[in-house]
């Protein structure tokens, strides 16, 4: 009896490895996350310096009504990846406005140093172009930077 | 050899799932790689039809000129009176003026050599009074 209960060859129960049987199942959750969250770039970002704002919201539509014109520091346009001229503004947002059932919302995201005549000019485009719903693009500012001011 | 018979097949009869958590993990690296969460916010603001002109009572007017400077200049409606301001100070302004007058609308006149980002401080500042009334113009040099 003495060997077989007291005999230090027997192993212990507990197991010395760390559990991996749930792993699996942590990454299919994070997997899943990911995949319901994500959502393919249409355009890629640009080099903009932002401005910011303490009224900040977000746009309650569908990405894809959605249409992001960037305005940089020079006064170039970008509208998917494209350099556009001024005037060629509402005759490319006219038939998409149209197509998404004037449900479009355009995201002016201008440079914050850019000469407002530029944007102006812009607002005048899409106001030819029959757009409504119109988004400065903002970042949200820190009641904190504000106070330093 | 009838032995042999009792042993069991060397062949799992199970789905081999060692590998799966690799899988999982490949996918997870690539969605993890391409997600983009989107940044679409901002200041909305309704633009006019076009041809669509509103005849408003000078009263009713809150005229805000944005300088080059970022420096704004207030004048109420038909008052020759103005007093320049900061971005900052509209917000209490705007409140000021909607408390006496309910019908007040803000006429945002920006130079057009002015940087985008003091015409987006006016804004912020109306918007943060709870302003819906806003024009946006362009001031005549």
């Amino acid at each position: 009896m003495a060997i077989r209960q007291g005999g230090l060859e027997r192993k212990s129960k507990a197991s010395q490895e760390i559990p991996s049987s749930s792993l699996a199942d942590i990454a299919f959750l994070l997997l899943i996350f990911f995949m319901v969250t994500t959502v393919f770039r249409t355009d890629s970002d640009r080099d903009i310096d932002w401005p910011e704002a303490q009224a900040t919201e977000r746009i309650d539509e569908k990405k894809k009504n959605i249409l992001n014109i960037w305005v940089e520091r020079d006064g170039s346009i970008y509208m998917n990846d494209q350099p556009f001229t001024m005037e060629q503004v509402s005759d490319v947002v006219a038939p998409l406005y149209a197509a998404s059932d004037r449900a479009l919302v355009i995201s002016i995201r201008g440079d914050r140093e850019v000469p407002y005549r530029i944007i102006d000019q812009m607002q005048k485009e899409l106001v030819s172009a029959g757009v409504v719903r119109v988004v400065f693009a903002t970042d949200l500012e820190q009641r904190l930077q504000t106070q330093r001011r | 050899m009838a032995i042999l018979n009792n042993r069991k097949s060397k062949v799992s009869d199970e789905i081999p799932s060692s590998s799966m958590a690799d899988i999982a993990f490949l996918l997870l690296i690539f969605f993890l790689v391409t997600t983009v969460f989107p940044r679409d916010k901002g200041l909305s603001i309704v633009l006019p039809e076009e041809q669509e002109e509103i005849e408003v009572s000078q009263r009713n007017i809150l005229h805000l000129l944005i300088q080059p400077t970022g420096a704004v200049i207030v004048r109420y409606g038909e008052n020759e009176g103005e007093q320049t301001v900061t971005a900052a100070e509209v917000e209490g302004i705007w409140r000021q003026g909607i408390a006496q007058n309910e019908n007040l609308i803000a006429a945002v006149k920006t130079h057009p050599n002015a940087p985008y980002r003091y015409m987006v401080d006016v804004l912020d500042a109306l918007k943060t009074a709870g302003s819906t009334r806003i024009s946006l113009q362009i001031l005549e040099e």
